[in-house]
């Protein structure tokens, strides 16, 4: 299935947290099988309101709040998923997924090649730091589940694409892992797009689509989740230096979509990779090797980096802030790289 | 059996109950003999041996029926084939009427099962999972038949919550089937017992997890393991009744399990039972964990291990005689024999053949 936004007749600017509510209901009313549990999230509605009046709409046996046990709940909705329901789990933060971690890696991610049996759930992970929440608030964890085989990761940076993506993974026969950013989610809007598969119980599968974000034709710019943002900042700043950048947001972390990565750097020859997750073998180490391995033909320089540093995340502002990627960082690998 | 007596049978179950509780105990026990020869031939490179757990296990499976989920370990042989077969078609005339009336049995065809478990047991490309799983670590979900087999992963204790989710999928889709759930002392002590049973209890869900205490966890006795007098004590912690049965006894197990089937069938939730069994072999065949056991104790074991306390208890009721114990035992062992040698035969998986890792087919990236 293509993800890519359809037009819309929708003009209403939604935030991103908000389209993130708008998908889990309207997959909600479309397949009776889907059903969402994680802690706080019935009454309360969550810590950050997304099922605010789910339990009025579908009742306590769609939605329900779990204990802390989030090996307990990932183990129990692949049990149901084998029956064909459609759980949804909501990881309180990305940062306790930890707790789970067996129940994905060897119990979900494993099923079906060892049983040929389709294990369709989704956890939702609230990700992503910039908000001085602290290293156990604000952990990009996905590169590992990314080295696991088996599990497909999205994470959405636009509002369009929370949306869009959090439907395709419900739909998706595959466990899914959606890695939503807690910084975007009241600083993005975008309208709520038309779901291309409308309101049907259809099983389809969630393909890796990266999207252009900002075409270039001197480097190409390889990111996802919030750092699409700081490196279209980067890449209007390098534009008036006279450097043009195609900013490319993979979207789809696992599979990775490596046509859209090599045929841009093909253009570009030059290539950068930008994400908030630490550097040592996160996703942009993958990109690098695949673009090391399948372009360095077509290479005149370098890859580049631009990542966390191997540290947990700190709590003050001024550290985080001095951690994280931001324009400048971006702004800079790309000049060397391009002045290599 | 027209050569069992005619005596009013003792004990709980009807004369026509004990006989197909037994054929089932019996054919697991050369189920399992029959592949630790073969281990101990070089024909398998590993195996589990169930041995001494049929006196719970025939009689749990027997206590679910088709549409009922099972998940099981690598000592439960005795559930699988009881949950599986049908005795009738693999044994015709054997048994003069059914034991269980009321049980309903799959629909699915007994000998192809029988043979598909035994290419499984052998990593054969008809087994359940094309050879990439190791004996018991498959699953087959055959829902028309009724079928909702679900095998282990090596991570003692992480089948539990899978086990309570299957209870929690049947329970939403509004029917009283139930699921389930063996594991081995060792696997008591891990995060996923209490997390899924405490899960288990506040969803109410339909489940019935068994504990099988055969006093050791690979090695460890259970005094290094826990500090409780009796496992079915956590139970209460829970809130939810824990029955505490001899798992060489299939009719006090029978009845253990009947019950919780019926109290899950009825929405009021789950419930923990301890199977207590002799310890009959070690952790794996070729490991040297069964000298763990102090020589007084394997006697102990022997002596009580259930298919040779059940069919004593058999002689001594009446219900049959000893020609029949052994010309049943000869027509399980040559079934056996035969339908293993065939599997044995059958062609192995085709290295060229990659199984997808995605229900889609979607290739990883690379």
């Amino acid at each position: 299935m293509l993800l890519m936004p359809k037009a819309s007749t929708a003009t209403e600017q939604k935030l991103y947290v908000d389209n993130i509510s708008a998908a889990l209901r309207d997959e909600m009313r479309a397949d009776e099988n889907v059903y969402f549990m994680g802690q706080d999230v019935a009454e309360f509605g969550g810590p950050f309101n997304i099922t605010t009046g789910f339990l009025e709409e579908f009742g306590a046996a769609r939605i329900f709040n779990t204990p802390i046990s989030e090996s307990g709940t990932v183990g129990i909705a692949v049990g149901s998923a084998l029956l064909g329901r459609r759980p949804v789990v909501e990881m309180q933060f990305a940062d306790f997924v930890s707790c789970g971690f067996n129940q994905l890696v060897n119990v979900a991610a494993k099923m079906y090649y060892r049983m040929e049996q389709p294990v369709p759930l989704v956890i939702r992970l609230p990700a992503g730091g910039g908000v001085g929440a602290g290293a156990f608030h604000s952990q990009n964890n996905e590169a590992l589940f990314a080295h696991t085989p088996g599990l497909k990761i999205v994470a959405p940076a636009t509002a369009e694409d929370a949306y869009l993506l959090l439907r395709a993974a419900i739909r998706d026969p595959n466990p899914v892992l959606y890695f939503e950013h807690k910084y975007l989610y009241r600083r993005q809007k975008g309208v709520t797009p038309t779901f291309p598969l409308g309101d049907t119980t259809a099983s389809v599968t969630l393909e890796a689509k990266a999207a252009v974000r900002r075409p270039g034709a001197d480097v190409t710019i390889v990111t996802y989740g919030w750092m699409v943002h700081r490196s279209l900042e980067a890449a209007e700043t390098l534009a008036a230096e006279g450097i043009d950048c195609e900013v490319i947001d993979l979207r789809v972390l696992a599979p990775l979509d490596t046509q859209a990565i090599l045929e841009s750097v093909e253009k570009t020859s030059k290539a950068v990779v930008v994400h908030e997750a630490t550097i040592t073998c996160g996703i942009g180490a993958e990109v690098s090797a695949l673009i090391a391995e399948h372009a360095i033909g077509y290479l005149d320089g370098p890859i580049k980096r631009v990542a966390y540093p191997d540290q947990p995340v700190p709590f003050h502002k001024s550290l985080e802030a001095a951690a994280l990627p931001n324009p400048d960082k971006i702004a800079a690998a790309v000049r060397a790289a391009v002045e290599w | 059996m027209g050569k069992a007596m005619k005596d009013a049978p003792q004990g709980v179950l009807s004369r026509a109950a004990q006989l197909e509780m037994h054929l089932f105990m019996r054919l697991a026990r050369e189920w399992d003999l029959r592949f630790e020869t073969m281990y101990l031939t070089g024909a398998l490179s590993k195996w589990y041996s169930s041995v001494g757990n049929e006196g719970f296990t025939v009689p749990a499976a027997t206590a679910i029926e088709a549409g009922d989920a099972l998940l099981t370990l690598h000592r439960d042989s005795g559930a699988i084939l009881r949950y599986y077969l049908d005795p009738d078609a693999l044994f015709p005339g054997l048994l003069e009427a059914p034991g269980f009336p009321l049980r309903k049995p799959t629909t699915a065809d007994s000998h192809d099962l029988l043979y598909r478990l035994s290419c499984q047991m052998l990593g054969k490309a008809d087994g359940f999972s094309g050879g990439v799983e190791r004996s018991y670590h498959y699953g087959h979900l055959d829902e028309p038949n009724g079928l909702l087999h679900v095998g282990m992963i090596s991570h003692l204790g992480a089948m539990i919550p899978v086990a309570a989710g299957a209870a929690l999928g049947l329970k939403q889709r509004g029917t009283d089937r139930v699921a389930i759930n063996f594991i081995g002392d060792g696997a008591t002590s891990t995060g996923d017992f209490h997390e899924a049973l405490n899960m288990a209890a506040v969803l109410k869900l339909p489940f019935i997890l068994i504990i099988e205490n055969n006093h050791y966890a690979f090695s460890t006795p259970t005094s290094q393991q826990f500090s409780c007098s009796h496992l079915v004590d956590r139970a209460v912690g829970y809130g939810i009744p824990g029955v505490r049965v001899n798992g060489n006894d299939p009719e006090e197990s029978y009845v253990a399990l009947s019950e919780a089937v019926a109290r899950a069938r009825r929405g009021d939730g789950p419930t923990l039972i301890e199977a207590v069994v002799g310890r009959l072999r070690g952790h794996s065949q070729g490991d040297d964990s069964f000298k763990q056991v102090p020589p007084a104790l394997v006697e102990q074991y022997q002596r009580e291990e259930p298919i040779v306390t059940y069919e004593a208890t058999l002689l001594e009721r009446g219900v049959c005689n000893q020609t029949y114990l052994d010309e049943t035992q000869a027509r399980i062992k040559s079934l056996l024999i035969e339908t293993i040698d065939r599997a044995q035969a059958a062609p192995d998986p085709d290295p060229n053949h990659v199984r997808p890792i995605f229900a889609d087919g979607d290739a990883p990236h690379a």
